[in-house]
């Protein structure tokens, strides 16, 4: 990787130098730029947006193709073929646990992840690093946050990739069954949340919240995700040391409190009365031994969450201490909250079990559901629907007696079905968010509340592929793209502009400074003509003496 | 028996070249089952460990020889991404799509017979005139078309069927058989079953009308018409009869075909089905269960093929003895 650093670092100089040297002289014509896309089909704003893009940048003199791809075989270029491509349409979305800003400022732009990680674009800058790895060892939140600032400058001015929007989403549930002011909003994920599911208050005879998913239940199990809609579930039946709250920052849950007592030690002081979902009780035994059982090869999803834990040690009936390897601010965030809470005496007996056999817990034939979550598991059939009920004796029981969730793949049918009583909560919607919104209007019934995520749709650039390995040229791309065109015309204002990995709902991590990206046609020219980049019978040509020997493909 | 055997071995040499085709179409296509998995924090250490645990990471020939042997004993392995046994996921749904496919069947063959029988008796009327193109319609309409617009009616204006799925949220049963033979269920399989047999009863009328008028000019129709029988009597004891055969073998086939091609009904009505579970494994890559789903509908329409078969030579004593001569 440091290799490619300076090899970067010594292209740029040379071009430097050769732009000062000669004012004029033979120069290569930009060759053709591919940007990938989504079927239209598939996601229509992204496709929409990617036609916009590649009009704009053919006014800057470049020949553009935009060219689809099935999602499996845009990945399968994209991500496993990371020297193949030039520019890609792509999103980022939103999770709960990306309420904290790390595992987007470090994971997209550190140089550690450019073969094989999230930095698929090949951004590779020393500077970054060393702010992305400070960040991460600063337990004072306002001094991390001066560096999130720092971290988001950074890209600005850089420009890997062209930032496009943060999409919105509307969520719909029936105000005739539940309470309105019991859905709680989380900030960047919406009102499709815990807490919501813990809150939400019962007006009449239905005590059934009624939800859909369009996508089949692939897993519930402690130890393995299996796709988004699985970890709806997992978060009901389980509960965490710690929780995401609707701020986007963590707070205790099965915790009294959890205390930083230097940067690599946190003290957890379990709640007292928490009973698992067979009457026993919840000790500190049981929470060791959650963090323990990934540790192992059993459970490799969640492997990557306790790695950096040192040692773990009883302190009290209710209390526990960890020690970690190294400073980790986002402990909290990504272990804490993250973690399920498994029995020992049922979890012990299954991993010893497995141990020195080929398979792992994933592939359980009986998965035990015991928890100590708020919600316990009654059945599932993973093509139909899942029934949870109120554990009564947690302590944030639910109001809710029952929580069913439907898999309706149709996304007209889910309009129907909320009409029609059989489900009275949209937890995901697969069609336009303008036909939600207007199916409210007509049915005073329903209510709509929608949210920034805080996921990204951006074109990525490949930053180790000349024309892209330049900065001028990256900004003048980016630059050439109108943000409230793409909110207006690609996303049917369900957007809002975006400059920033950050999402504005993050409202303590997001910088503003960043919101001013001052975009044109003539300021985009502009960046290329002070590059040395020139317009010959309305082609763009390299500035002189930049060679490059890749053909587009 | 020979040739109960032969057309056997017929069909079982068919299912092993559907078996060798559908192993390697999935492998052949762009992209991997990892992809996926890619938003889940899967390091390149863990994704070589998952190569491994599904033997990925072998060379296809030995992946093939492996999995022939597996099915020989039965074994269909286990769903990449539900990590349960293929055979466990498909048996869960396998029921629903079945009698949705057998109900719609019936429905459809009962009244595409009957009716094609008398469109032919009725045959240069004005009835005729708009009821062949009405059924050409329905049979050409989109399916999914159908069901939308049947949905919007029926359901989400009249209210009168519930919009998807094969039970009423929250409802348990002691078990799958006094499920199905439950109200709700019933309810729940009425739209779905009356778009699939709008759809498939145009094969039947139109096989049954066509076969009709060509057996009504033969002689031992003018035979029984110069016995003095009456004409519904012939229609039905003399022609029909005769003409029926075509259709029994349209039926069999129905079967199977339909069984895969319920896809899109399985999607617009929501309905738990061996469709909508193919779609998702193919579209995620995960080939065992994608396999395993398109063989269980393979091995339905060769069975079906061969209980044609045997039909005919029941029905019809001219297969088996032109074989002989």
């Amino acid at each position: 990787m440091r290799k490619l650093a300076i090899a970067a670092a010594v292209a740029f100089a040379a071009l430097g130098m050769a732009t000062a040297a000669f004012a004029q002289g033979p120069t290569e014509k930009v060759r053709k730029i591919n940007l990938y896309t989504w079927p239209q089909a598939a996601l229509p704003q992204s496709y929409q947006a990617s036609q916009l893009i590649a009009q704009e940048w053919r006014k800057l003199g470049l020949e553009v193709e935009v060219k689809p791809l099935q999602r499996q075989a845009q990945t399968q270029l994209i991500w496993f073929s990371r020297d193949k491509w030039d520019a890609t349409m792509w999103r980022m979305v939103g999770r709960p646990e990306r309420s904290d800003p790390d595992e987007f400022l470090y994971s997209l732009y550190h140089s550690s992840y450019a073969e094989k990680g999230y930095n698929f674009i090949g951004y590779i800058n020393p500077e970054y690093d060393k702010l992305a790895e400070k960040q991460r060892t600063q337990l004072d939140r306002d001094e991390r946050r001066k560096t999130a600032f720092a971290l988001q400058e950074i890209i600005n001015r850089d420009q890997p990739q062209a930032f496009l929007v943060h999409p919105k989403y509307a969520l719909a549930f029936n105000k005739a069954v539940f309470k309105e002011d019991t859905v709680v909003n989380q900030s960047g994920i919406g009102i499709r949340n815990i807490w919501t599911f813990l809150k939400i208050e019962p007006l009449g005879a239905q005590k059934d919240l009624i939800i859909n998913s369009n996508e089949t239940i692939n897993a519930t199990n402690p130890l393995y995700i299996g796709g988004a809609v699985d970890s709806w579930i997992t978060d009901l039946i389980w509960d965490r040391v710690m929780r995401i709250g609707p701020d986007g920052m963590p707070q205790p849950w099965a915790a009294e409190s959890v205390t930083w007592v230097d940067d690599k030690t946190v003290d957890v002081k379990l709640r007292a009365g928490m009973k698992w979902h067979d009457g026993k009780p919840v000790t500190v035994e049981d929470v060791i031994f959650s963090f323990e059982a990934p540790a192992g090869d059993k459970a490799p999803m969640y492997k990557p969450f306790v790695t950096d834990i040192a040692a773990m040690e009883k302190t009290g009936d209710l209390s526990l201490r960890f020690k970690l390897k190294q400073p980790n601010t986002t402990f909290l965030t990504a272990s804490l909250a993250k973690i399920n809470l498994i029995p020992k005496h049922i979890w012990e007996p299954v991993l010893k079990d497995l141990a020195g056999k080929p398979e792992n817990a994933e592939q359980l034939k009986e998965v035990s559901y015991i928890g100590s979550g708020p919600f316990k598991m009654v059945r599932w059939k993973p093509t139909e629907e899942i029934l949870l009920e109120r554990n009564g004796e947690h302590f944030a029981a639910p109001k809710v007696e029952r929580w069913i969730m439907r898999i309706v793949p149709n996304a007209e049918a889910t309009l129907g079905m909320l009409k029609r009583g059989e489900l009275n909560f949209i937890g995901i919607f697969g069609g336009d968010p303008e036909v939600l919104v207007n199916f409210a209007k007509e049915n005073p019934d329903i209510a709509i509340r929608s949210e920034v995520d805080i996921g990204f749709e951006y074109v990525a650039f490949n930053n180790r592929r000349p024309p892209f390995d330049d900065v001028a040229f990256r900004r003048a791309l980016s630059l050439a793209i109108d943000r409230h065109l793409m909110v207006s015309a690609a996303w049917q204002d369900y957007a809002i502009p975006a400059n920033s990995h950050v999402s504005p709902v993050l409202t303590f991590w997001h910088d503003p400074a960043v919101d001013q990206l001052k975009t044109g046609i003539a300021e985009a020219k502009k960046i290329l003509q002070d590059a040395g980049y020139r317009l010959v019978g309305g082609k763009l040509y390299y500035p002189v003496g930049k060679q490059e020997k890749l053909t587009t493909e | 028996m020979k040739l109960v055997l032969e057309r056997f071995t017929h069909n079982a040499l068919a299912l092993l070249a559907v078996t060798t085709i559908l192993f390697f179409m999935f492998r052949l296509m762009p992209g991997t089952p990892l992809a996926a998995f890619i938003n889940e924090n899967l390091n390149a250490d863990q994704q070589q460990a998952m190569l491994e645990q599904f033997g990925l990471d072998r060379p296809m020939w030995q992946q093939y020889f492996i999995y022939l042997g597996n099915l020989l004993r039965g074994e269909f392995g286990l769903s990449f991404f539900q990590r349960r046994p293929v055979l466990t996921i498909l048996l869960e749904v396998l029921p629903n799509s079945l009698i949705l496919t057998l109900a719609s069947l019936i429905i459809a063959y009962i009244f595409g017979v009957l009716a094609g029988a008398w469109l032919a008796w009725k045959r240069g009327s004005w009835i005729e005139r708009v009821a062949v193109p009405a059924v050409l319609a329905t049979r050409a309409a989109p399916e999914f078309w159908i069901g939308m617009v049947l949905l919007a009616l029926l359901s989400f204006n009249a209210g009168w069927f519930p919009s998807g799925g094969a039970s009423s949220p929250g409802v348990a049963y002691a078990n799958d058989w006094q499920r199905i033979a439950s109200w709700d269920y019933l309810h729940h399989l009425a739209l779905p079953v009356l778009t699939l047999a709008l759809y498939l009863q145009g094969l039947p009328l139109l096989l049954m009308r066509s076969n009709m008028l060509e057996v009504m000019h033969e002689e031992f129709v003018t035979m029984a018409r110069m016995k003095g029988f009456s004409e519904w009597r012939i229609v039905i004891n003399h022609a029909a009869r005769n003409a029926l055969l075509p259709v029994v073998t349209a039926f069999a086939l129905g079967v199977g075909l339909s069984m895969g091609g319920n896809v899109v009904i399985e999607t617009v009505f929501s309905w738990p089905g061996i469709g909508r579970l193919l779609v998702q494994a193919v579209s995620v890559h995960d080939y065992p269960l994608a396999q395993g789903a398109f063989l269980m509908i393979a091995l339905v329409l060769a069975l079906m093929n061969f209980v044609a078969d045997l039909l005919y030579m029941v029905l019809d004593p001219r297969v088996s003895h032109g074989r002989k001569g």
